[in-house]
């Protein structure tokens, strides 16, 4: 009797804030923010949290979109990761692909911010610039360069470079011959050069913003570039370092598209050259038979996942100091 | 402590903005320099010469009989503070003052042994757990200045190190860091570009325009024998007044004709104006030195009418319009002026000095020229 009281009280109370949050100004202001959240994040999760609880495939939502089998899909995924060796090589590429690319998309983009700020302008504004590249480049293009570069034949430029030399005699087959770091490293170097310039812009708009005295009485006081950059320019870059980080976490988490093409181009190994999300797409829209509910299942458990993952990393860095208080007593 | 000297020194940025032109400048043993001109004059730019921080385009620098000209920053043990002070938001004070230790990886009891000694003699030993954000504007001051000195460096270079202070905590800090520096007896060049800073501390100014010295001497000297238009009008406050006027010689005597009225000229000119031919003149006279009568009792007043009154408390500065032209006159506490008053001005003989309106300078100075020239 008293949770139903206390849940009409409950309910009575949401229904009066809301109509209270409708009629004020906020609403509207928020409005147009709300309304694309709504229509391309709530409705598509909620979307898929219920297809995961369907048994559907092969797009036949007539036939399997209304009946509910509860875990059933939960159940299955968990069972594939333990037992079946492609999706557990799918779970062992996505960490090691996530953990290696986000090393070296900050570290890259760290170091050419700082290697750059030591450069001349125009030696800065060119080496930014080839590094910009890959960004620019539509993926496909992008991925066809690297497609033709590690090659299996000795059409592949790394191939023909390394018979030049007398290193090898017959080609290598990185993607499908070296398994899995042959098919690791490829994914990595890839999506690494794309990923570097995101933090090699953010990191240096950053240092810009670093008063120059800071550097010049370093630099009087007899501090070396190294020293600069390891007692200044770090510190001062700590909260961008943390954006950063989480920012290509989640990203590299979800990311598919490079990856889509060079399994599909068969460059690199199908199961070593598959993360969790590109999993996920095929399961739903490529192989011969689809099951959007074990797709929706392994979704859902991946955006947890990685929303467990983003809170973390800020957690471990200390991202509520970042947000500091405002200044004054207001 | 060393003798820091320019010679020719100049440095011209990419695009070709002129930074300093051609400066010769030797400051002593233990002397304090104040490097004073307007903004964008180059004073950043000279300090930064002798820093090491820019490379002069040409000329040389000297310390002692050493030629530092292409010796990097580090290897000029010189203390720099800056305007912002630059103190490092990441570090604590200490931490800010060991940093320049740190680098010279000094072991860790002299680095604190110094860092403590430094801090006590600027009397910010009870900062040294906070970081710079916690401090007031008057004691970050006092930590930059602290790294700038905690490694004993042969020269104390300051870049208007106090311009973020407050009016009254300025003129309070200007005595402690005069003192300071006696104390140390440290080579000091001192960048600012208030007039009033730089005559109370320094013990030479040099006066610094569109990247050239145009002066240096002590504050006495510069104040009372402006060698340009500039440096009258620079120093002072308010500064020396100007009027432009023809030379009129009646051979007996001559005149300085301004509009319809004349003033006999300061006899100790005549030789000089009649060696360099003089044609015009700008006479400059301070506001200290010229009173004001209500009637002309001598050959130099110069008649004017009462423009307008600015009460200084102590004193007032009184605005006259003579001829299109307004002076400013200091004048006691208690006057009975009312405006648009007639009265006559009159500048004290001695106290005035006449400039080539052509080139600004000073006559006697033009005329020691001309007879290097003549030599
Ligand atoms: N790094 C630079 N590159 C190009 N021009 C510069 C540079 N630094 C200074 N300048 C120019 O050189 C001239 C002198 O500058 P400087 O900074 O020495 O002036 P300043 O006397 O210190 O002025 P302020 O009192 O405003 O600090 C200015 O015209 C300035 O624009
Ligand atoms: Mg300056």
């Amino acid at each position: 009797m008293v949770g139903i009281k206390l849940n009409k009280i409950f309910f009575h109370r949401l229904f009066n804030n809301l109509v209270e949050f409708f009629r004020s100004d906020a609403s509207r202001f928020l409005f147009p923010a709300l309304f694309l959240v709504l229509v391309f994040y709530i409705i598509p999760v909620i979307i898929s949290v219920y297809l995961s609880f369907t048994p559907l495939k092969n797009w036949n939502i007539d036939r399997y979109a209304g009946e509910i089998i509860g875990f059933e899909n939960y159940y299955k995924f968990f069972y594939m990761l333990t037992h079946d060796p492609s999706v557990k090589a799918v779970f062992l590429t996505t960490i090691v692909f996530v953990a290696l690319t986000l090393t070296v998309n900050v570290l890259g983009g760290l170091g050419l911010a700082i290697a750059t700020y030591f450069m001349s302008e125009k030696a800065a504004g060119g080496t930014q610039l080839i590094w910009l590249l890959p960004r620019m480049t539509p993926i496909a293009v992008y991925s066809m360069i690297w497609y033709y570069f590690f090659h299996p034949s000795s059409i592949g430029t790394l191939n023909s470079i390394l018979l030049h030399l007398g290193l090898i005699d017959k080609p290598i087959d990185f993607g499908q011959g070296i398994i899995p770091w042959g098919a690791w490293a490829i994914i990595v170097f890839v999506n690494g050069l794309v990923g570097v310039s995101y933090g090699m812009i953010v990191f240096t708009s950053a240092i810009s913003n670093i008063p120059k005295e800071l550097v010049i009485a370093a630099r009087v006081d007899g501090a070396s570039n190294w020293e600069i950059t390891r007692r200044i320019l770090i510190p001062l870059l700590k909260w961008h370092i943390i954006y950063v980080t989480t920012w290509q976490l989640l990203s590299l988490i979800t990311t598919y598209d490079h990856l889509f093409l060079l399994v599909k181009w068969g460059l690199v190994n199908r199961d070593y050259g598959t993360t969790w999300s590109l999993y996920i797409y095929n399961t739903a829209f490529q192989l011969g038979e689809t099951d959007q509910g074990l797709a929706a299942a392994a979704g859902v458990i991946l955006v947890l996942v990685s929303s467990g993952l983003g809170l973390l990393t800020l957690k471990l860095m200390g991202f509520e100091k970042m947000i500091k208080p405002p200044r004054g007593d207001i | 402590m060393v003798v820091v000297r320019l010679d020719r020194v100049t440095k011209i940025f990419k695009g070709g903005v002129v930074g300093v032109k051609d400066i010769s400048l030797t400051i002593k043993h233990g002397e304090f320099m104040a490097l004073l001109g307007p903004s964008g004059s180059g004073k950043s730019t000279t300090l930064y010469l002798i820093a090491g921080i820019y490379k002069p385009t040409s000329g040389r620098i000297y310390f002692d009989d050493r030629d530092v000209t292409n010796l990097p920053p580090k290897d000029r043990n010189v203390g720099l503070v800056f305007q912002n002070w630059a103190l490092y938001p990441h570090m604590k004070v200490y931490e800010n003052i060991a940093f320049p230790l740190r680098l010279k990886k000094l072991p860790e009891e002299e680095i604190k042994r110094r860092v403590l000694d430094v801090a006590r003699m600027l009397q910010i030993d009870k900062l040294l757990d906070r970081y710079p954000w916690q401090l007031s504007g008057g004691q970050q001051q006092r930590v930059a200045i602290a790294r700038a000195l905690v490694k004993e460096p042969d020269v104390l270079l300051l870049d208007e190190p106090l311009s973020n202070l407050d009016a009254i905590l300025r003129i309070s800090v200007r005595a402690e860091l005069k003192r300071l520096q006696k104390k140390l007896g440290i080579t000091t060049i001192y960048v600012t570009h208030d007039q009033a800073e730089a005559l109370a501390m320094a013990d030479r100014i040099a006066l610094i325009n569109e990247g050239r010295i145009v002066q240096v001497g002590t504050p006495e000297e510069v104040y009372n024998r402006p060698a340009t238009v500039f440096v009258g009008g620079f120093l002072g406050n308010p500064p020396m007044n100007f009027l432009e006027a023809e030379v009129e010689d009646l051979d007996k005597e001559i005149f300085l004709v301004i509009g319809k009225y004349r003033i006999r000229a300061p006899e100790r000119y005549w030789s000089i104006i009649r060696r360099l031919k003089t044609k015009r003149v700008i006479i400059g006279f301070r506001p200290e030195d010229t009173s004001i009568k209500p009637e002309s009792l001598d050959t130099i007043c110069l008649p004017g009418r009462v423009y307008g009154i600015e009460p200084l408390g102590r004193e007032n500065i009184v605005v006259i319009e003579i001829g299109g032209e307004l002076v400013k006159i200091i004048s006691g506490r208690r006057i009975s002026l009312t405006l648009d008053q007639m009265v006559w001005i009159c500048p004290v003989m001695e106290k005035i000095i006449l400039f080539d309106p052509a080139t600004g300078k000073a006559l006697d100075r033009l005329v020691v020229e001309e007879k290097i020239r003549a030599i």
